[in-house]
């Protein structure tokens, strides 16, 4: 049982890491959510007994479940959750932001962006936006 | 209510609350940093109570001592939560006087301070996770909270690499756990010096591995630069003087105080590992002309030295290791505060960090680059000596370099030229020469925090 459930997490964090990897910003969330799994299952396999259910009353005399890992993966994986949806959440700003989603596309108008900003052409439009950020906090009631 | 629980109590309503406030409102600010104020009188008069009476403890929610989660400060934990909160108080009041806050703002920081506090007082492996991982969540929010998709882009890099090495933490925690039996921390350290080496050391390179990827240590740092340089000056900031405290902090308190045999093991390669960041961020930095990203090198550079201070091991250089933290984050704090602002009030500010971080008496950095010399010389390793004299010429050079580009030219553009931003930055400036006139607390409870460590294996 143990090995199983070892190679199931390797299983997992091997196939996370290799999403990791990909140039796509969702694949490398999708990846990143099956890393949180994996470590998941490692944490409740940490406890791994038979037993009864560790639920007042118990039977005296009978072995237990380990009860503190289950509450810990329970709090992992609300952590999993939490982070996954907060990663989406950047991931489709940026998509929204670029149209896109592919890292090396965002990398290269990044470097224009820059290239642009150096040579000064987009300084008129950063003003712009400076006087917009200032006129939305003079808007906001006090 | 104990002294110890009373920061959380604090904190912790107030922010669930300033969730539902609009923070762009000046009142909601100011209301987040009076809470933040009350936390950092809280968590002073913790670390006197700490450094008189010695470590604090408490078991939540009125549990036995067995069962329920343990709360405990010693003088590393409450040394170190003081300084990161008061380091998130000045970074918060700068957002909010620089008219920088967004909605979410001071929600946002008030939680990244119940993370950071609680993570530093907790006796337990399980809510350590816990709570660095509801401070880093509030920082990935914090850093992805800027109006520029560039920013979303480098917050994005920055929060996978980083979860990445938190589930690495949660993996090496279930190994310790199934090895000892136990999370919480003082029994794990007595009962780490009987599980099996290979175990022991499995669990000691993923550990430092989740707290080296914290830290930016040098061939972990890749998401640094971008993050800190992109995301607003408060919140790089926090970034550099509060959270990385938690790798630091991590590193001291897994490897030195839970597994020492086995940092004893690798000390060779932690010194080797903390001189190559040093010379790498100190030469990456001469070569930028941003001063954001100069500073953001800088700050991978400066987290060799914790590294090198830890693989000198030992009492003096623990404590050593805990004062430069100290120091470090405030420095950073007043550098990353100060870089967007102009003016003569501001330039000196930046002068009194930049000679701080450099270690020029009488500023505070003089005492940390001092203890790390003293560790230096008392493990007699000629290399290290050597290193910290190399290191601080550079740090001169890359941080004057940035003086000379910014503030001896007359100023072109008035970067949100708030009178207000210049005076936290003053203030910042004032406590580091403050504390390097008067260091005998900051000494004191290092020199315990040393001890502390050493002492969690009996």
């Amino acid at each position: 049982m143990n090995l199983f459930l070892a190679l199931v997490v390797a299983v997992l964090f091997g196939t996370g890491a290799s999403l990791l990897l990909k140039p796509d910003l969702f694949r490398v969330v999708a990846g990143l959510m099956l890393i949180s799994n994996a470590a998941s299952l490692t944490v409740i396999t940490s406890g791994l007994r038979r037993g009864q259910a560790p639920i007042h009353p118990l039977v005296p005399g009978e072995p237990v479940a380990d009860p503190l890992t289950q509450a810990m993966t329970l709090t992992a994986l609300i952590i999993g959750f939490a982070t996954t949806a907060l990663l989406l959440a950047m991931a489709y700003r940026i998509y929204t932001t670029h149209r896109s989603v592919d890292l090396d596309d965002l990398s290269r108008s990044e470097r224009t962006a820059e290239e642009e900003l150096e040579r000064g052409t987009a300084v008129e439009q950063v003003e712009t936006e400076d006087a917009e950020a200032e006129q939305e906090a003079a808007g906001t009631p006090r | 209510m104990s002294l110890l629980v009373a920061p959380l109590m604090v904190l912790w309503p107030a922010a669930a609350l300033a969730v539902l406030a609009d923070g762009r409102r000046r009142p909601v600010g100011w209301a987040a940093a009076g809470v933040l104020a009350a936390a950092v009188a809280l968590l002073a008069a913790l670390a006197v109570r700490v450094a008189t009476g010695g470590p604090v403890e408490v078991v939540a929610g009125g549990w036995p001592a067995d069962v329920g989660i343990r709360l405990r400060a010693d003088a590393l934990g409450a040394l170190l939560a003081l300084v990161s909160v008061a380091v998130v108080l000045a970074a918060l009041v700068h957002g909010v006087v620089s008219r920088r806050s967004t909605r979410l703002f001071p929600a946002l920081m008030l939680f990244l301070t119940v993370g950071l506090t609680g993570l530093f007082l907790t006796g337990d492996v399980f809510s350590f996770y816990v709570f660095f991982e509801l401070a880093m969540i509030a920082a990935y929010a914090l850093a992805a909270s800027g109006r520029e998709g560039r920013m979303v882009g480098s917050a994005l890099i920055f929060a996978v690499v980083n979860l990445l090495g938190s589930f690495l933490f949660l993996i090496a925690t279930a190994t310790l756990y199934r090895a000892t039996g136990t999370l919480e921390m003082l029994a794990v350290a007595e009962q780490a010096r009987d599980i099996d080496p290979n175990t022991a050391a499995v669990i000691s390179v993923l550990y430092f591995v989740a707290f080296g990827v914290k830290l930016g240590l040098f061939p972990f740092h890749f998401w640094l630069p971008s993050v800190y340089g992109s995301a607003p000056p408060a919140v790089a900031a926090v970034l550099a003087g509060a959270l990385a405290n938690i790798g630091a902090y991590g590193l001291l308190r897994f490897q030195a105080g839970l597994l020492p045999r086995e940092l004893a093991l690798a000390a060779g390669i932690l010194v080797g590992i903390g001189t190559v960041t040093i010379i790498y961020g100190a030469v990456q930095a001469i070569g930028r002309r941003d001063a954001r990203e100069v500073l953001a090198y800088s700050a991978i550079g400066h987290a060799g030295y914790v590294l090198v201070a830890l693989g000198l091991g030992g009492r003096v250089a623990l404590a050593a290791a805990a004062l430069f933290t100290v120091t470090n984050a405030l420095n950073k704090a007043l550098l990353f505060l100060a870089v967007d602002l102009r003016g003569p009030l501001v330039g000196a500010a930046f002068a009194v960090g930049a000679f701080s971080v450099a270690g020029v008496p009488p500023s505070a950095g003089f005492f940390g680059k001092a203890s790390l010399f003293d560790a230096g010389v008392q493990a007699s390793s000629a290399p290290t000596v050597l290193l910290l004299f190399v290191g601080g010429a550079l740090t001169f050079v890359y941080l004057f370099q940035i003086y000379q580009h910014t503030y001896w030219r007359p100023p072109q553009d008035h970067h949100h030229a708030s009178r207000g931003a210049r005076m936290v930055v003053a203030a910042l400036a004032v406590l580091v020469l403050a504390v390097g006139l008067w260091p005998e607390p900051l000494l004191a409870l290092s020199d315990q925090a040393g001890d502390a460590l050493l002492r969690m294996v009996p």
